[in-house]
């Protein structure tokens, strides 16, 4: 067998080593040690490797970033905010149709903007808003859709630690990532409204109304929110600041969280213990995964795999937007089966090669050129250019056609197609990792494996898991019609990164 | 036994949440320090309170010297110390899926199984971890900005690792057990009936 052959069988036997419940970083950290040494004829590459590797992989300094935000996470469920965002939310929404499921969606929202994990939204929120929308008589299974997907929040409004894992894999700006997953993320929250809102027209019997709040309370509820968004502004705002990187960032989040959490008195001995053992378990979960994934990713790299298969694709001249239509559908279907994180690091490695292989003509070369151009002639007509050079540039640029050599010599800039080439390829990057992060989260809301939907089912007893499902449709529907409004329109995500036009 | 062991994955968890607190608190005054720092050589405070500006930034206020180092020794050392815990109590994310349609039997042969590989993976991270640590003693290797060797970190995570690997047998010979006598001792979600 060459390398490349062994590469492309240990693809199945990875799955099937998962698929008999092999946990899934051991499951690749096998595959990954066993394919080595068939490589290298010999346990000398793959031992040597495992010297160093374990502890580079855990002392690595931007996977630091992935404890720190989980603990933020624990204690920002531990602070009290989730009732008072809750309690915000709903002065302003619940006396709509439909309203106090749509306060608990925007409650998840501003919860997401201090926690980034899924899991823990959906648990911490479940807590506060399940008793409220049972008490305004909204139906269990509606009730407990609604939350599940709420959940996915907190990991698609940044901070969010698949982000982190993405932008780490695929060497992207963490900062950026972030930006770009904003206004998604509100999209996603404005979504889920809609799909409420669509829901109790068509079973109007699933919710109760609730008397309006006055104004004045509103705003007494809104303002007790402000420790989230100083936390989150400081957060956020400091990491694309360029105040401090984003490790520092989550320590700043842990740091903020903790002081909330200890200054509202739910930050006791015992919740504190409890805080370290639940982030305990899921950092080394995590990080296992990391280190499998790393080892795995480097047998195949080694075997060629990722290249032969970004090669194999791009000579079959498919169009790109298919590629990417079909990888986004690759996801959803193993996003039922499979967690995001074990996802992401088992899959980005293979497909993202292949992106960024294609090309997808977001930005064309006339117009990052005229635009420069156009910058330095606002300024003022640089010393010494003809008259005659100056009419020809105006020509060029109306006309929309690129700018010679000595055209851009004369205005001082440089726009070639080098420079293109790496911003297009940084604005795929971080738009391909915000949509797989998308379809990745639906996997957390549809059966059979939906997480988000065993956490909150478990927390209400008299609800039938059918029912949850039943409703959740409405969500993960919703869901959908996103990625295509996003795959459609790169804009949205991408509008708001410097260079974008 | 069993309590001793969960005693033990516990403790280590705990001093792996105690280090990560830590280093949160040395980061967060790092940057204090490194913006106070600017703030103090700004022209702002240069001009209306120069003698001031002067005093704190030679008293130290400044970035924590190193603190990036600390962080990666410390964090790799948590994530050792949190391995036991995450092995105790059955947390490793897999795909259940499948799983749930073979007979008891079947699964509990599965479990026994994996949880030796996962034993032998442990025991093999730590010896060679403790390999890695050697040879970081000979070589002499120091840390960039505080200079202290680098084996001191190895040896740090080691402890933890051995303690995994530890963890890692006993979870081995109880799913081994489970599956001789059928009796299930650590539940974690896929036995029911």
């Amino acid at each position: 067998m060459t390398a490349l052959e062994i590469g492309i069988t240990s693809f199945p036997a990875l799955m099937v080593l998962i698929f008999l419940r092999v946990p899934i970083g051991l499951a690749m950290f096998i595959v990954g040690l066993v394919g080595l040494v068939i490589v290298t004829d010999g346990t000398q590459v793959a031992f040597g490797r495992l010297k160093s590797e374990t502890y580079s992989t855990f002392s690595s300094y931007s996977l630091t970033i992935v404890p720190m935000f989980l603990l933020m996470g624990h204690f920002a469920t531990l602070g009290g905010m989730s009732n008072a965002l809750f309690k915000a939310a709903e002065g302003f929404l619940g006396h709509r149709r439909g309203g106090v499921a749509m306060a608990s969606i925007g409650a998840c929202a501003g919860f997401g903007a201090i926690c980034g994990s899924s899991l823990a939204t959906a648990a911490t929120m479940g807590r506060v808003a399940l008793p409220e929308l049972k008490q305004y008589g909204y139906a269990g299974g509606f009730s407990t859709a609604t939350l599940a997907a709420g959940g996915t929040l907190g990991i698609l409004i940044p901070p969010s630690v698949v982000l982190v894992i993405y932008a780490i894999l695929t060497e992207q700006n963490i900062a950026k990532l972030f930006l770009a997953a904003f206004v998604p993320g509100l999209l996603a929250a404005l979504g889920y409204v809609i799909a409420i809102s669509i829901y109790v027209r068509l079973y109007p019997e699933s919710a109760g109304t609730r008397p309006a709040v006055p104004w004045g309370e509103r705003f007494a509820a809104l303002f007790r929110v402000w420790p989230v968004l100083l936390v989150f502004g400081a957060v956020v705002g400091g990491i694309y600041g360029g105040l401090f990187t984003p490790t520092e960032g989550a320590a700043v989040g842990a740091f903020g969280t903790g002081l909330i959490a200890w200054l509202n008195g739910g930050l006791d001995r015992a919740n504190l213990v409890d805080s370290f053992m639940v982030t305990a378990r899921s950092t080394a979960m995590i990080f296992f995964i990391v280190l499998g994934a790393g080892f795995y990713n480097g047998f195949l790299a080694l075997t060629q795999v990722p290249q032969e298969l970004a090669d194999f694709v791009v000579s079959q001249g498919w169009s790109p937007w298919m590629v990417l239509a079909m990888i986004l559908c690759f996801y959803l279907l193993f996003g039922c089966l499979m967690d995001s994180l074990s996802m992401i690091l088992l899959t980005i490695p293979i497909f993202f090669p292949v992106i960024s292989a294609m090309e997808f003509g977001f930005l064309s070369l006339a117009q990052m050129q005229a635009d420069a151009a156009m910058d330095v002639l606002n300024a003022g007509i640089p010393e010494g250019m003809g008259a005659e050079m100056l009419d020809s540039i105006r020509q060029s640029i109306a006309s929309g056609v690129e700018l010679t050599r000595e055209q851009m010599k004369e205005l001082g800039i440089r726009v070639t197609q080098g420079k293109l080439n790496r911003m297009e390829s940084e604005f795929v990057a971080i738009w391909f990792g915000i949509l797989v992060l998308i379809v990745v989260e639906v996997g957390l809301i549809t059966p059979p494996v939906g997480m988000n939907l065993f956490i909150i089912n478990a927390m209400d007893r008299k609800t039938r898991m059918v029912d949850t499902y039943k409703a959740v449709t409405f969500f993960v529907a919703s869901d959908l019609v996103r990625v295509v409004i996003l795959v459609l329109f790169p804009t949205i995500t991408l509008f708001l990164l410097p260079g974008w036009l | 036994m069993h309590k001793l062991m969960m005693g033990l994955a516990r403790v280590m968890a705990m001093i792996g949440g105690a280090i990560l607190t830590l280093l949160i608190i040395l980061t967060c005054l790092s940057i204090t320090g490194r913006l106070l720092n600017g703030f103090f050589h700004s022209d702002l405070m240069e001009g209306i309170a120069p003698g001031f500006s002067e005093w704190m930034i030679k008293i130290g206020v400044g970035p924590i010297n190193g603190d990036f180092e600390l962080v990666e020794a410390g964090v790799a050392f948590a994530i050792f110390a949190f391995l036991p815990l995450c092995q105790i109590t059955a947390g490793h994310a897999s795909v259940d899926i499948l799983a749930n349609s073979f007979s008891k039997h079947v699964n509990r042969f599965l479990r026994m199984v994996t949880e030796i590989a996962f034993a032998l993976v442990l025991i093999l991270i730590a010896v060679k971890l403790g390999d890695g640590m050697l040879s970081k003693i000979k070589n002499g290797e120091t840390s960039f900005l505080l200079e202290f060797p680098v084996w001191w970190a190895y040896a740090a995570s080691l402890v933890a690792a051995i303690v995994a690997a530890i963890v890692g047998i006993y979870m081995a010979v109880i799913r081994t057990l489970e599956f001789l006598t059928g009796r299930i001792r650590i539940w974690d979600g896929v036995e029911a009936e």
